[in-house]
Order: structure tokens, then C-alpha cells, then sequence
């Protein structure tokens, strides 16, 4: 095998990547504190329990928008139905913590509900009318309605690409149109379901700020806590390893779909623009209510109370330095977004160059970041750099090396590398698919060098490809909490984690500022990569 | 030391660990010569095309271009560095540019060599890409893309160039007309070409010599009329698919003898011994039809090929003969009837297996 600068960078970027799932499996076997032989008595079975029962009711409820929505807007046409095609794919502009504050702020004693009430109807006891959604409801209710939005996308886009004739023959068994959703359209789209589900299902089992906001105790708080008020990072480790176990049987089944759901996709020919139904009178009317609805409560809801918020209590925006905190959540977006697409892009040349199996087995595995939770990430993370600095002390008799990683700039960006190291290296390796190996092969018999090739054939063809990994990058480190939470150096807020903070000291109306900003800048830049979200045909 | 301007030796070609065509040789001999590769799909043609080129090594034997080895089991000089153009199959075209900018990178390379340039209108004219200059490769037809792509193999003037079917998305109407452009053009500015194709026609039109691949071997190479007349085994004359081998025994050095349709006469390509029990190939061409002959054999199908008809007979022994009639001849046979052949029979070749 021959050892070149392909295989050195692969490698490394793999073992980056895998060096958080090792030290979480090495770490399950070591000692801990007495604190988890009290746990596993205790708490271990509400963190299991309450994971579950949050993982099932988000499927549900997420299942029951993302498919519903994804049915309108796809077969029916009704007013601002294709306004609500790209509009509904805001609400991941929301994340769920965000959610959660506004839930609660609306509908709090003495809330904006009540405060609405009071100003339309008068002064009386409205609070005990006014009902809560808090716990474990709000908690389902905050995940639900920010993460609808992967089902629906990959709903919506094998709806598309479902053909006349199996839509056809649903009519000619003289189906019902809701017969012919049930027994045809929906079993037809059941692979991009489950693969929507069970990104929802690994967001869910990761999510850290909207149940933390509620005091929910689940498995990815619990990690949480252990680390950051009981300094146990041996149990946290623990924790992470019965996570992982569960996002491993997640990540199976989400491949196997995948598999079958790119298949449905790719089948050529089988797109043609369907013929909508118009619908008139009560049913246009419900569809557009319907869909009004969950636009309304996934994002003119939140952003709405956030930006009444800020308008009522000023005082909290000129508080905060807004210009220094877009500063420094650009400043990770940009450098995180160049690392990530300058090593995918590396990573994925290698392999197209190459062709070698072994580097497809590191590439594959180097992806699996993106199904590990912020939480076990970072606190992975630390326990190996505590590992490594400990070992290069004591053998070599080096300085500490601890503050170049933890709680620097270095580190959190080598952990959003891991995390969404997968989400880059997709995005470019879908792009690198369209391209033609003959079209390369034709560089090189042109008289191409492989680095005249790459930078003058590759990087032009796949220029939107890489702006939008580097959309969808933003987007994530924009919403990302837990990582930079755990990170982050001092002093170094961004609109995440100001937010956080603001709102776990009960500072709602605080949290209200960075909040908005979150949802403008994320909306922003859903809106610049909507064209490639919503992708209507094969070009 | 030979003097062939091009020459493979005694390689195996060889894809992804699995070898296609097993210890081939064969050659150009002078520069400008355009050879053909024949066979049927997958049996390795392209791969022998991009070995040459460069994007596939080889392990054993030896490829020679202008009297130096580009390719040897120790060596592989890069397709960047041996002036050989390939046109692919499929579309090749770089997306992000116009089909002029795709034919002018063609032209660059050229220029970089200062070598007697081919005139660029005509290379246009040629392969009638006027009107498209200006679109983008999902812009146009595969038969387009096709064109474009030879067009800018075709203006880097390499020292050795490859066509993979150029013309089989061209359409019919238009095929032949290119055919006589390229073979122009070829010939002009002194190309030497390798063209693989399964088309025969276009492979006995273009190519000086031809060669047919078969079941992992070279079977065949030499110049088209004697690979039609002469195929040197039964499975050249299966692959050709143009005649049908009927039973015969030699009676003399220069006839045989088969059951149904008596002495025939000819020269043999191959001697047997008198007595042998042979396949004896028939091909439309061979047999004349004559309404007063007392051979007369079924019609069991008839084919209309424009300027001909091809009749297929049966005989008492139930072999299937193929005869060629032109098709303004004045009787024209329906299926089911009988049909003469002229005696005493006579073929010039005689080729038997």
C-alpha cells in the first residue's frame, strides 16, 4: 500500500474522529466516585426512562407535521401554498431552546398570553386559565416543532419524486385522495421517512438546552451535570456510553434507510412536475389554515415573542454587545466552516483520486461524528486531551498542554470538526458525484497536472456545492449549544450561549435579545440555501 | 529493432485487478495509419484505449509510442505527459465551460506545441458544432456532446489520438457523411488513430487495419478485407455474423463436396487433406440465385436491406444459408417458396474451418 499525503490525511482526520468514541468505551471500564453507585439505583432509570419517552413522543408528533405538511404543499395547490413550500423550512431556524423560551414566556403566569388577555379583555384572573407547557410537554412540544423540518424536507422530496403514474394508479382503483395518501404515496415515501425520523431521533436523544430549560432529566443532561456539577468525568463517560449505545442502533437504521431512500431518489426519469390539485372554497381554506398554523407556532411564534420582548424591555439590547457577540459567532462559523470544507475537500479528492477500499472504510467511519451528541463530544473531548496531557507530563516531561486545548478557540473548532465533519463531507462528496470521472480523465489528457485539475476543473464545478456546506455549517454552529457551553474560552459568548446563560438564571426577557438575533442570522442563511434544500429536479 | 511508429507487445489489459484481453499485440506502423478495434460490449475495448492513454497501468509486456516504451510493468508515464488524446464515450466535457471554451482548451494544448495547426473553422464545419458553441454540455444532445468531445480531441493534434465509438450517438443520416469528414482530416494532418467501435462498417471504412477481440484475446488483426473474407477462426466469422458454416468434405485441391448443395469449386485459403470432413463458411455473397437452376431451396425469411435483399434458405439438411440478391432484381420470392441456385457453384475463397 502506498503511503502518500491522501492516505496521512485521511487517516488523521479519521482517528480525530474516532478518538471520542474510544475514549468514551475505554472510559465505561474505569473507576468512578461513589456518586454512580448511588445513580444506578436512582437516576439512571428516570434518565433512560425520560430519553425514551421524549425520543417516542417527538417521532410521533414529528411524523404527523412533517408528513402532513409535506403532502399539502406537494399534491394540493391552495393559497401561499408555495409560499409555505420554503417558508415551513424556517422553523430550523429556531432551535429548540429558543423554542422552549418562548413557550414558557408566552404562556407563563403573568406571560405574554396573559398580558394579551388583560389588554383585549381587562384586568382579571387569566393565569389559571392559561395553560402551561412546561416539563416534559414543553419539552416535546420545543423538540417537535423545531425538528418537524427533517422529516418534512426528505418527505417533500420523495413525494416529488414519486411518478404520475403510481399517483394515477391510485385514482384508477378509485381511491379517495386520502386513501390514496395512506395505501400509495406514504408507503411509497416510507424510506425518506424513517431517514427523517431518525435524524429527528438522533437531534432528540442529543438535545441538550430545551430539556435542560425544563428540568427534564435525561441521559445527555445527565452527562451534562456530572461534568459540570460533579466534576465526575468518569461518569459522564458511563453516561455517554449507554447514549451511544442507543444512537448506534439509531445510526444502523438510519443507514439501512438511507440506503434504499437514495435509490428512490436517484431513479432517473421518475421526476416530472405533477399536476396540482387545486383546491377550492373549505378545503383550500383548511390547507392554508393548517399550514398558516404550524408556519405561525414554528416560527412567526417565537420570533414574535422574541422580538417583543427586545422592543419591551430595550434596556437588555444595549446591554449587550451585539456587534462583539455576531463577531465572535461569525468568527467560528467562518473559521469552522474553512477547516471543515478545506479537509472534506481533501478527503474527498482522495478518495476519487485513489479509488482505494481502505480509504472508503476511513471515510466512512470518520463521518460517524455527526451521530454523537455535542454533549459526549466535548466532554470526550476533555477526557482525552486530560489523558494525552497527563501522559506527555509524565513521560516526557512536557508543560501542559491542557489550555491550548480546552477552552480555546483550537478545541471547540476541533469538536464542531468532528461533529459536523460528515455534514461537509456529504455535501461535497453529492457534489463530487455529479462530476464525471471521464471529465477528469479528459483534464489529464488534456496535459492537466491532478492539482491543475482539482483547482481548476473541481473547484469551479463544485463552487455551489461548497457554498452550500458552508450555509449549512453556519446553521449548525449558529444553533450549536452544548459544545460551545463546554468549550468555549473564557469570556467568549456567542448569541447561543448568551441566550443559554440568560435563561438559566431566569432572565428570560434577557435571553430575548441574543434569541432574536440567533433566529435572523439562521433564517438568513436558510433562506440563501433554500434553492438547494427545496432541489426540484436533478440539475 | 522494429520501426513501427506505435506498438503494444504481449500485454494483458487489465481493470480493477481483473484481466479483460489477455497478451495482445499489434501495432501502427507508420504514423498517420488509423486502426480499428472491434468487438463486442465489455469485452475490453475501452480498456485497451485508456491503457494506452495512460489511466490504467499495465504488469506485464509493453507499450511503445514513437520508439519509446510509455508503458511497461516498471513503468507508466502519466497521461498528462504522453501527447495522447482520448475521446470518450460518454460525455467528457467540462460542465462550468461552453462548448467553444471545451474545444478551444484542445486547441491551447496545441498551440503549446507549435505544431502545423488544424484550422479550427474547420474542425467546426467539420462536425457541424456552429450552432452550439455557445451552450453548456447539459445544454446539448449526447450526439452533440459526442462531437464536441472528438472535436477537442481532434485539435490537440496528439502524437497518437483515441476515439471510443465516436459516432455512436451521432445520428444515422449524419454518421456517414462524418465518417468521410474524419477519415479526411485524419488523413490531412496525419493522425494516428486507434478508433474501437462495434460497428464494422465504420471499423472496414476507417481503419487500415482491424482488429476483433474476442473472448479475452486478440483474434484478428489485419487489413479489412481479408479480416471479412479470410477470418482466421469460427468465432470471427460468429462475431461478423455475415455467413453460415454448412458441413462439407474436401474432394479435391480445389473443391468439396456437401450434401444438399453438391460441388463446389474454389480456391482454398487454407489446404486440407483430401477426404477431410471441414466447416465450409457460405456468405450472401457466395451463392447466385437462378430461377432455372433444378437446386432449389425454402424461403424461410427475407430481409429488405435497401439496395439488397438477404434471403435465408433452407436446406434438405435443415442448415440455414444466407444469399444476397440485389433488390432491383426482377423476382422477388415470398416466404415459403422455392428459390434456385445457380450451379455449378463457385466461391473465389474458399475458407474452412
Amino acid at each position: 500500500m502506498r503511503i502518500n499525503f491522501w492516505y496521512i490525511s485521511s487517516f488523521l482526520i479519521s482517528l480525530i474522529v474516532i478518538i471520542p468514541i474510544l475514549t468514551v468505551f475505554s472510559s465505561f471500564f474505569e473507576q468512578t466516585t461513589n456518586y454512580f453507585g448511588i445513580l444506578k439505583e436512582t437516576f439512571l432509570f428516570e434518565y433512560t426512562y425520560n430519553s425514551l419517552a421524549l425520543l417516542i413522543s417527538v417521532l410521533t408528533l414529528t411524523f404527523l407535521i412533517g408528513t402532513s405538511t409535506a403532502y399539502l404543499v406537494s399534491f394540493y395547490d391552495f393559497p401561499l401554498s408555495n409560499f409555505f413550500k420554503w417558508a415551513l423550512i424556517l422553523s430550523f431556524a429556531v432551535p429548540p431552546y429558543i423554542y422552549a423560551y418562548s413557550l414558557t414566556a408566552f404562556f407563563e403566569n403573568y406571560g405574554t398570553a396573559y398580558t394579551i388577555l388583560k389588554n383585549v379583555f381587562g384586568e382579571a384572573n387569566y393565569n389559571q386559565h392559561i395553560p402551561k407547557f412546561d416539563g416534559m410537554l414543553g419539552s416535546i412540544l420545543s423538540i417537535s416543532i423545531s425538528l418537524f423540518g427533517y422529516v418534512y424536507i426528505l418527505t417533500r422530496a420523495s413525494f416529488l419524486y414519486q411518478s404520475q403514474s403510481l399517483i394515477d394508479l391510485g385514482k384508477n382503483l378509485g381511491f379517495t385522495n386520502f386513501q390514496s395518501f395512506y395505501k400509495v404515496i406514504l408507503p411509497a415515501a416510507r424510506p425518506a421517512i424513517v431517514a427523517g425520523l431518525s435524524l429527528v431521533a438522533m437531534e432528540t436523544l442529543a438535545e441538550f438546552g430545551a430539556v435542560d430549560f425544563f428540568s427534564i432529566n435525561t441521559l445527555t443532561t445527565g452527562i451534562y451535570n456530572s461534568w459540570i456539577a460533579f466534576d465526575d468525568l468518569a461518569f459522564a463517560n458511563r453516561l455517554s456510553f449507554f447514549l451511544l449505545l442507543f444512537i448506534f442502533a439509531l445510526f444502523i437504521l438510519e443507514n439501512l434507510s438511507r440506503n434504499k431512500a437514495k435509490y428512490h431518489f436517484n431513479s432517473r426519469g421518475g421526476f416530472k412536475q405533477k399536476d396540482k390539485i387545486k383546491l377550492t372554497k373549505k378545503r383550500a381554506f383548511l390547507a392554508f389554515i393548517f399550514c398558516f398554523f404550524i408556519f405561525f407556532i414554528s416560527f412567526l411564534f417565537p420570533l414574535s415573542q422574541m422580538l417583543y420582548w427586545t422592543i419591551k424591555f430595550p434596556e437588555n439590547l444595549f446591554d449587550l454587545n451585539v456587534l462583539n457577540l455576531l463577531l465572535n459567532t461569525l468568527y467560528l462559523v467562518i473559521i469552522s466552516s474553512i477547516v471543515l470544507i478545506t479537509f472534506s475537500l481533501i478527503s474527498n479528492y482522495g478518495n476519487r483520486v485513489l479509488k482505494n477500499k481502505f480509504l472508503n472504510i476511513l471515510s466512512t467511519l470518520s463521518i460517524s461524528g455527526y451521530a454523537i451528541p455535542g454533549v459526549i463530544l466535548a466532554v470526550a473531548f476533555i477526557t482525552f486531551i486530560a489523558w494525552l496531557d497527563e501522559s506527555m507530563i509524565k513521560a516526557l516531561g512536557l508543560t501542559s498542554i491542557k489550555k491550548i486545548f480546552i477552552g480555546s478557540i483550537l478545541g471547540l473548532v476541533l469538536v464542531y470538526f468532528v461533529r459536523f465533519y460528515s455534514l461537509a463531507f456529504n455535501g461535497i462528496k453529492s457534489g463530487y458525484e455529479k462530476i464525471n470521472i471521464y471529465v477528469d480523465e479528459s483534464a489529464y489528457l488534456l496535459g492537466y497536472s491532478k492539482k491543475k485539475t482539482f483547482l481548476n476543473i473541481h473547484v469551479p464545478i463544485l463552487r455551489n456545492s461548497l457554498l452550500f456546506v458552508g450555509v449549512l455549517v453556519a446553521l449548525e454552529i449558529i444553533r450549536e449549544l452544548p459544545i460551545a457551553l463546554i468549550l468555549r474560552p473564557f469570556n467568549f459568548e456567542t448569541f447561543a450561549t448568551t441566550a443559554y446563560i440568560s435563561a438559566s438564571e431566569d432572565l428570560l426577557e434577557a435571553a430575548a435579545v441574543p434569541s432574536l438575533f440567533l433566529i435572523l442570522i439562521a433564517s438568513f442563511f436558510i433562506i440563501t440555501a433554500s434553492k438547494y434544500i427545496l432541489r426540484e429536479n436533478n440539475e | 529493432m522494429s520501426n513501427n511508429f506505435f506498438e503494444v507487445n504481449n500485454v494483458d489489459f487489465v481493470v480493477g485487478g481483473k484481466t479483460k484481453v489477455r497478451n495482445v499485440s499489434f501495432s501502427i506502423e507508420n504514423e498517420g495509419d488509423v486502426i480499428c478495434l472491434l468487438g463486442p460490449s465489455g469485452i475490453g475495448k475501452t480498456t485497451i484505449l485508456r491503457t494506452i492513454a495512460g489511466l490504467q497501468k499495465i504488469k506485464n509486456g509493453s507499450i511503445k509510442l514513437n520508439g519509446k516504451t510509455i508503458s511497461s510493468e516498471n513503468l507508466n508515464v502519466e497521461p498528462e505527459h504522453r501527447n495522447i488524446s482520448l475521446a470518450f464515450q460518454e460525455n467528457s466535457l467540462f460542465p462550468h465551460y461552453t462548448v467553444k471554451k471545451n474545444i478551444l482548451l484542445g486547441f491551447e494544448k496545441n498551440k503549446l506545441k507549435k505544431k502545423k495547426e488544424i484550422n479550427l473553422q474547420e474542425i467546426i464545419d467539420l462536425l457541424d458544432l456552429s450552432k452550439i458553441l455557445n451552450q453548456y454540455p447539459h445544454q446539448i444532445s449526447a450526439g452533440e456532446a459526442q462531437r464536441a468531445s472528438l472535436a477537442r480531441a481532434l485539435l490537440t493534434q496528439p502524437n497518437l489520438l483515441l476515439l471510443d465509438e465516436p459516432l455512436s450517438n451521432v445520428d444515422q443520416s449524419f454518421k456517414e457523411e462524418i465518417q468521410i469528414r474524419l477519415k479526411r482530416i485524419l488523413k490531412t494532418f496525419k493522425i494516428s488513430t486507434i478508433i474501437v467501435t462495434h460497428d464494422s462498417y465504420e471499423a472496414f471504412y476507417l481503419g487500415s487495419k482491424c482488429g476483433i477481440i474476442l473472448d479475452q484475446e486478440l483474434r484478428q488483426f489485419d487489413d479489412p478485407y481479408k479480416v471479412y473474407h479470410f477470418p482466421n477462426s469460427v468465432e470471427v466469422v460468429n462475431f461478423l455474423n455475415r455467413g453460415v458454416l454448412i458441413p462439407a468434405e474436401v474432394t479435391s485441391p480445389k473443391s468439396l463436396e456437401n450434401k444438399d448443395l453438391g460441388t463446389i469449386t474454389g480456391t482454398f485459403v487454407k489446404s486440407f487433406p483430401i477426404g477431410s470432413n471441414v466447416q465450409l463458411l457460405i456468405q450472401p455473397e457466395d451463392l447466385h440465385h437462378d430461377d432455372q437452376s433444378n437446386l432449389k431451396l425454402e424461403i424461410v425469411d427475407r430481409k429488405f436491406r435497401g439496395t439488397s435483399f438477404i434471403y435465408t434458405l433452407r436446406t434438405a439438411s435443415n442448415s440455414f444459408i444466407p444469399v444476397f440478391v440485389h433488390s432491383h432484381h426482377i423476382h422477388q420470392h415470398e416466404i415459403s417458396e422455392k428459390f434456385g441456385i445457380k450451379r455449378p457453384i463457385h466461391i473465389d475463397h474458399i475458407v474452412c474451418f
